[in-house]
């Protein structure tokens, strides 16, 4: 199988200089990607899914020839990100930082003619794209069409980003963090056409976020990454399988008088406990078998006097997926 | 793609900034009377005007414009260069010019053409009426004239001011070290202070500059020393021949060191 993108082992280190004082300084290394590897195929979402300072932007920017890797290789539509980086400029459509990257006093439309001629088209086909991309984008109907870049609110400059990733038809798409800081309704119209390219254009998209819920309804294959390293992957409803039983539970009780820490002592869980008003009592357990713990439980909170008000038993979100590959939480 | 793409690209880029920004407009009108404005207020402040046409050969206020307008069109035309990489890195464009398959040599070399045609028609304003007051009809034709002569003498400083442009961002606050290169450009282009007059080692790097020699072309012209124009011209020509294959190897290394640090997205 032919992959839109393969990455191999990739790392790469930060120098930066600490700061000891006046005259002094240390070189400091940071280490960005420590071996990085994964494949992406067309016709599909690939979420790169973690925290800040994980490693999302600088893996975009190797695979983008934007940056150089220490060591590692790369292939974007079987080109050699450092050998070939010609080739796979023109085989890549780029989003990044939503909210800068155009000219301030050039229309939306005249922005898109200008990069559409650094992607070498011109002419009738440039305009005859950039037509169906505004359209496409709904830019016309916000002005995008004639306001200048630096009268756009950041909807519209990340709906003309997007639209700049997707002038000369590449057929590899990379975008970070396409959909930060937007309004919901500007959001929604980008994930719902990176689906739509992947799934019915053929097109592989590499896309990064921080955001699971978005990661959850926007990817096919998520992988996340923490500190360099890519941590786990899967689609999310398989990477929900791979971790271990766990279960939260949400109890709510009721008591005037009684400790409410006293039962969970003895227990092998992790628990929040939130004291509301009227006696009442929220906590939330992360179980691996609540099927053997939860009765005897509940069994001392009734010894105690407590009432039970409400049992409720939640999946694992993608979050508590994140959480227990990035800090190893069991 | 082709050349001409590229430069009807940079045409609109460039002529949106200077026209949709007004104040850029007029001080772009303004500049070459300002400067000459100044520049005679010192020199009538030190000297006598007879004195400056006994010993140069040309009216004060006729050889201030020209020298004005000629500064202006050289350094103007060349700051588009010096300045647009920094430009693009603070309003985040560079990474997506360099994320592009564009040939760099083509683009950077079209990026001081529009402004240099605008400052072509400066001449109109500046120089052209100036000379017609003082010398008539062929004052007329003198100011056309140096107007074509100062076209070439832009076009020929291109390759070179891509050396500088590549070579100066390779050092870090690189806008440091282009507030001691301009300065020094305006002194070695020669224009206010003929090169003739430096002493050797600043006449030596003065004829490395491609203008410069069309300087002196111009200033040969005002003072009717014609002598050997079109040697200085071939002169001006092999040099900016010269500084071509340099320039695609200074921008290669300098688009090698970008991608080596990574280029800023943020």
């Amino acid at each position: 199988m032919d992959y839109a993108v393969e990455a191999v082992n990739l790392v790469k280190k930060y120098r930066t200089k600490k700061r000891l004082g006046l005259f002094k300084s240390a070189v400091e290394v940071v280490e960005a990607l420590r071996g990085v590897s994964f494949k992406a195929g067309y016709g599909e979402v690939v979420g790169l899914l973690g925290p800040n300072g994980a490693g999302k932007t600088t893996t975009i920017k190797i695979l983008a020839t934007l940056l150089l890797p220490d060591s590692g290789e790369a292939r974007v539509a079987g080109y050699d990100v450092v050998k070939e980086a010609d080739k796979v400029r023109k085989n890549i459509g780029l989003m990044l930082t939503v909210e800068r990257g155009f000219y301030g006093k050039l229309t939306g439309r005249e922005n898109l003619e200008y990069f559409a001629t650094l992607y070498g088209m011109s002419g009738g086909k440039a305009k005859e794209r950039i037509n169906y991309l505004i359209k496409l984008l709904e830019l016309d109907r916000l002005g995008g069409d004639y306001k200048l870049y630096e009268e756009f609110s950041l909807g519209m400059k990340a709906r003309l980003s997007l639209a700049r990733a997707l002038l000369s038809d590449a057929p590899i798409l990379l975008l970070d963090e396409p959909t930060l800081g937007l309004d919901p309704p500007s959001a929604r119209k980008i994930r719902e056409l990176v689906k739509e390219l992947a799934h019915h254009g053929g097109k592989a998209i590499l896309y990064t976020t921080h955001n699971m819920f978005e990661a959850e309804i926007v990817c096919d294959v998520i992988l996340l990454i923490n500190r360099g390293v890519i941590v786990a992957e899967g689609t999310p409803a398989e990477l929900k399988e791979r971790i271990p039983k766990l279960k939260v539970v949400n109890l709510i009780l009721k008591s005037e008088t009684g400790d409410v820490y006293a039962p969970l002592k003895d227990i092998d869980a992790k628990y929040e406990v939130k004291v509301e008003e009227n006696g009442l009592y929220s906590i939330k357990l992360h179980l691996k078998k609540p099927e053997e713990v939860l009765d005897e439980i509940l069994k001392k909170y009734i010894k105690r006097g407590f009432e039970i008000v409400s049992i409720k038993m939640e999946e694992p979100t993608l979050e508590d997926v994140f959480i227990y590959f990035s800090e190893g939480f069991t | 793609m082709s050349y001409v793409d590229v430069l009807k690209a940079e045409y609109k880029l460039v002529y949106s900034e200077v026209f949709r920004r007004k104040t850029a407009l007029v001080t772009l009108v303004l500049y070459p009377y300002i400067f000459t404005a100044f520049t005679l207020f010192v020199g009538y402040a030190a000297g006598s005007p007879r004195m400056f046409v006994e010993r140069v050969g040309v009216d004060p206020v006729v050889y201030m414009i020209t020298a004005s307008f000629m500064l202006m069109s050289i350094l103007v035309s060349i700051d588009e260069l010096l300045w647009r990489p920094l430009f693009d890195t603070y309003i985040g464009t560079i990474t997506y010019i360099l994320a592009s398959p564009i040939s760099r040599l083509k683009l950077y070399s079209a990026i001081p053409i529009p402004r240099l045609t605008l400052l072509a028609f400066m001449g109109f304003t500046s120089i052209v009426p100036v000379y017609t007051v003082y010398y008539g009809l062929s004052g007329l034709v003198l100011g056309l004239v140096v107007v074509a002569v100062l076209v070439v003498g832009c076009l020929v400083m291109i390759p070179f001011a891509i050396v500088v442009t590549t070579t100066v961002h390779r050092v870090g606050e690189s806008w440091r070290a282009l507030n001691i290169v301009r300065p020094l450009m305006m002194v070695l282009l020669g224009v206010y202070y003929p090169r003739t007059y430096m002493p050797l080692v600043g006449y030596i790097i003065s004829s490395l500059i491609p203008s410069s020699h069309v300087v002196e072309v111009v200033q040969r012209l005002l003072t009717g020393m014609q002598g050997n124009l079109f040697t200085l011209f071939v002169i001006a020509f092999i040099l900016a021949f010269t500084y071509t294959p340099l320039g695609q190897f200074t921008l290669k290394a300098w688009e090698h060191k970008k991608v080596k640090e990574g280029v800023k997205t943020s």
